[in-house]
C-alpha cells in the first residue's frame, strides 16, 4: 500500500513539476498573443466606426462635441483612466443610442444627447459605456456572438462590407448579457460618484427611457436592448446609497442650453 | 513500466483479449481527444465484458481502466479550461498553455505505453505499469 502511495506521490510531483517548469516560459509573449489581439481590436474598431460614419455621418458642431468630451474627461480623470485612451465619436442619428466599440471607442448618437434632460443624465449613459470599455466587454461579446473565425477575417481586412455592416448592427442593436450589463451599471455608479456626479440621474434616464419605449420602440434603441429596467433602476439606487456623493455641476448651464438649442434647431431630439 | 513474468503462461486467446483491452483505449482516441470520458466508457465496457474472463485478461483490463480513470480528471480539467476560454469566462494565460503542454506530454507518454503494452501482451508477456500495476495487483484477485 505504501508503495502505491509512493508511486502516486511521485506521479503527482512529476505532473505538477512539469506544469510548473513549463509555466516558466512566457508563451503569450512568444506567440505575440497580446500584440495580435490589440492589432485585431484596432482594425475592428476602425472598420465598424467607418461603417457607422458612412451610414450616418459624424457631428460637425465643436461646441456640442466639447460639452460631451468634457463629461467624458471628468469621468475618466476622476477614475484614474487616461482620457486620451478613450476616443469619443458623436454620430448624427435620431436613434436614442450610445455604444462602446472595439479599440476603446465611445460612440454617442445625437438622438441620445438630445434626449437627456440634463448633462448628469448623459454622464450616466457615458459612464455605463465606459464601464463596458473598462471591463473589456466589447471584444468578449464579439468573440462570443460573431465567432473567432469571423473576427480574424474582419481584423485581417479581408472582410466584405456586408460582414462589417452586420457587426456594426450587432453592436448597436443588441445588448450585452445580463451579467455584463449589471457590471457596466455598477461601474457607472461608482465612476459617477467618484466624479462628483449624482448616480440618481443615471437611474432617472433609464426609468424615463423605459416608460417611453412603447411609444418610440424604434428610436429608443439603447433602452429596448437593455433588459429588466425596473431591476436595473433598483440596483443602481441601491449601489448609489453605498457611495458618498458631493454633487457638482457637470457642464455650465450656458453650454448645455446651447446643446439643447442646437438639437432643437437640427430636429434631432425625440421630444 | 516493468515487463515481468506472469505466474502462468496465458494462451493465445487470453493474450489477444488482454492486448485488445489496450487497443480499445487507442481505437477511441480520436473521439476521446475532445471528450475525455469516451475513452473511459470504452475501457469500462471492455472491462465489464471481460470481468469473468481468465485472470490474465481481467488483470490487464483493470490496469487499462485504472489508467483511463486517472487520466480522465486531468484531461477533463483541460477541456473545462478550454471551454472557459472559448465562452469567455477566462482568458488565455501562461498557466493554461503550460497545463495544455503538460497534459499533451502525459497523454503522449500514456499513448506510447499503451502501444507497448498492447504489443507485449499480444505475445503473452506480462506488462506491469508503474503505480497502476501494483494498484491492479491489489484489486484483482486470482
Amino acid at each position: 500500500m505504501s508503495r502505491i502511495a509512493g508511486h502516486f506521490a511521485a506521479i503527482a510531483v512529476l505532473f505538477f513539476g512539469t506544469w510548473f517548469l513549463l509555466s516558466r516560459f512566457d508563451y503569450l509573449k512568444l506567440f505575440r498573443v497580446d500584440e495580435l489581439t490589440r492589432e485585431a481590436e484596432h482594425n475592428l474598431g476602425e472598420l465598424i466606426l467607418d461603417e457607422l460614419q458612412k451610414r450616418n455621418g459624424e457631428l460637425g458642431s465643436d461646441t456640442v462635441y466639447h460639452v460631451v468630451e468634457g463629461i467624458k474627461e471628468r469621468l475618466c480623470t476622476a477614475n484614474g483612466i487616461a482620457d486620451s485612451s478613450i476616443t469619443l465619436h458623436i454620430i448624427v442619428s435620431n436613434e436614442v443610442n450610445a455604444i462602446a466599440l472595439p479599440d476603446r471607442q465611445l460612440v454617442v448618437y445625437t438622438g441620445m444627447i438630445g434626449y437627456c434632460k440634463t448633462p448628469e443624465e448623459l454622464s450616466g449613459v457615458l459612464a455605463h459605456e465606459i464601464g463596458h470599455i473598462q471591463h473589456g466587454h466589447v471584444m468578449k461579446r464579439l468573440r462570443k456572438e460573431v465567432g473567432l473565425s469571423m473576427l480574424t477575417t474582419l481584423a485581417g481586412g479581408d472582410a466584405g462590407s456586408e460582414i462589417a455592416r452586420e457587426t456594426a448592427r450587432l453592436l448597436s442593436s443588441t445588448a450585452f448579457d445580463r451579467t455584463l450589463e449589471s457590471e457596466a451599471d455598477a461601474a457607472a455608479v461608482h465612476m459617477m460618484a467618484r466624479a462628483d456626479i449624482d448616480p440618481q440621474s443615471f437611474a432617472d434616464v433609464i426609468f424615463r427611457l423605459s416608460r417611453e419605449t412603447n411609444d418610440f420602440p424604434k428610436r429608443l434603441e439603447w433602452i429596448s436592448t437593455h433588459p429588466n429596467t425596473a431591476d436595473r433602476c433598483a440596483e443602481i439606487l441601491r449601489l448609489r446609497k453605498q457611495e458618498t456623493v458631493h454633487a457638482r455641476a457637470v457642464a455650465s448651464e450656458a453650454s448645455w442650453s446651447y446643446c439643447k438649442r442646437f438639437f432643437r434647431k437640427n430636429s434631432v431630439s425625440v421630444k | 513500466m516493468a515487463p515481468g513474468e506472469f505466474f502462468y503462461r496465458p494462451d493465445e486467446y487470453e493474450s489477444e483479449r488482454a492486448s485488445n483491452s489496450y487497443l480499445m483505449s487507442l481505437v477511441v482516441i480520436m473521439a476521446g481527444l475532445p471528450l475525455p470520458i469516451v475513452n473511459v466508457i470504452a475501457s469500462a465496457i471492455f472491462y465489464f465484458a471481460n470481468r469473468k474472463s481468465a485472470y490474465f485478461v481481467r488483470w490487464h483490463c483493470t490496469q487499462t481502466l485504472l489508467a483511463q480513470l486517472f487520466t480522465l480528471p486531468v484531461n477533463a480539467a483541460g477541456l473545462y479550461w478550454t471551454l472557459g476560454i472559448i465562452f469567455d469566462r477566462t482568458t488565455i494565460s501562461n498557466g493554461y498553455v503550460s497545463y495544455l503542454l503538460t497534459i499533451i506530454l502525459f497523454n503522449l507518454a500514456e499513448f506510447i505505453a499503451t502501444i507497448h503494452a498492447a504489443s507485449r501482451t499480444r505475445k503473452g508477456n506480462h506488462v506491469v505499469w508503474w503505480f497502476f500495476g501494483p494498484l491492479t495487483e491489489m484489486l484483482v484477485k486470482a
